[in-house]
């Protein structure tokens, strides 16, 4: 069941790809994905390009799939292990999301950061507080990490 | 490539070439698609929210969230109970589910309309007395529905008793002497 509903979101992917997202198997093994997102234009990650890594469970979709950045990347709901505190990846999963729908909301998060559930409370502090240096910090990490 | 095209119109090239990709589209992707496994949905059932499922897909979530489970789609509230199964004319798809139960029954309620007046506590053993009770021997016979061999007539007769075929010759002849005396009684 998991190997071909993982197999129809790819057929998916490839005929209607998300805009700013990019996904699909590493190697033969189809539990295993790499995704690409492209800083939204509206954000200090504007020009970077964030690799993730997607395990699918065994009983995906009951489960949902393991997500992780691997580009550093700074941000108030993303931790220096690339682990992202986003709902739908937890206790909001829903077995109707496809990858190509998280990897958008991922996306979006990178637009719209939620600082009043924090990953990181020191970047949501300052996100809070001073959005300016806030905004100048992820530019840089931008720049020094994904481009 | 105009050559490759079949379309004898001169209309430009890029309008048959997008509405064969929508044709292709439309056949790979079906309308009744579960929601979860994404394929064409067996053993369907749907939702009060009206989203179709695999019975089996739905159990399985529905039971990793005993508690309080949602829609996958909608995340309105369901239940097993509130699920509606959908019966389509073939029946002969393979059935995936060994260890889910069952797809929950449909709730058919009778019309009103259809309790007439044969479908009463006798039906089909209606049958009619006649007894001539001021006769000393409690004379009586039937007129059952036995009595007019019908389709079924032989099957019927059949499966009667020997004795209830004794009973009927005695009545008859019974009968036949409360004519007399009923005529003798008269003149």
């Amino acid at each position: 069941m998991a190997l071909k509903r993982i197999t129809k979101e790819l057929q998916d992917l490839g005929r209607d790809p998300p805009a700013q997202c990019s996904a699909g198997p590493v190697g033969d093994d189809l539990f295993h994905w790499q995704a690409t997102i492209i800083g939204p234009n509206d954000s200090p990650y504007a020009g970077g390009v964030f690799f993730l890594t997607i395990h699918f469970p065994t009983d995906y979709p009951f489960k949902p799939p393991k997500i992780g950045f691997t580009t550093r990347i700074y941000h108030p709901n993303i931790n220096s292990n690339g682990s992202i505190c986003l709902d739908i990846l937890r206790s909001q999963w829903s077995p109707a999301l496809t990858i190509s729908k998280v990897l958008l909301s991922i996306c979006s998060l990178l637009g719209d950061p939620n600082p009043d559930d924090p990953l990181v409370p020191e970047i949501a502090r300052i996100y809070k507080t001073d959005r300016a240096r806030y905004n100048t910090l992820a530019k840089e990490w931008t720049k020094k990490y994904s481009t | 490539m105009a050559e490759a095209n079949p379309e004898p119109s001169t209309a430009d090239n890029s309008t048959p070439n997008t509405s064969t990709t929508d044709v292709k589209e439309e056949s790979n992707r079906s309308p009744f698609e579960c929601n979860i496994c994404f394929d064409t949905a067996h053993d369907a059932v749907v939702s009060k929210c009206g989203h179709l499922y695999c019975w089996a897909c739905i159990y399985q979530w529905i039971n990793q969230k005993p508690l309080n489970p949602t829609c996958p789609v909608c995340k309105g509230a369901i239940s097993k109970d509130t699920l509606t199964p959908i019966y389509g004319k073939s029946g002969n798809q393979s059935d995936p589910r060994n260890e889910a139960p069952p797809r929950p029954q449909g709730q058919r309620e009778e019309s009103p309309q259809q309790n007439t007046f044969f479908g009463g506590p006798f039906g089909n053993e209606l049958t009619f007395q006649i007894g001539i009770g001021a006769f000393p021997f409690g004379l009586f016979t039937n007129f059952g529905p036995f009595n007019y061999p019908g389709p079924h007539g032989q099957n019927r007769q059949q499966q009667q008793h020997p004795e209830a075929e004794q009973e009927r010759t005695l009545s008859k002849i019974f009968i036949y002497i409360a004519i007399v005396f009923i005529i003798w009684v008269l003149y």
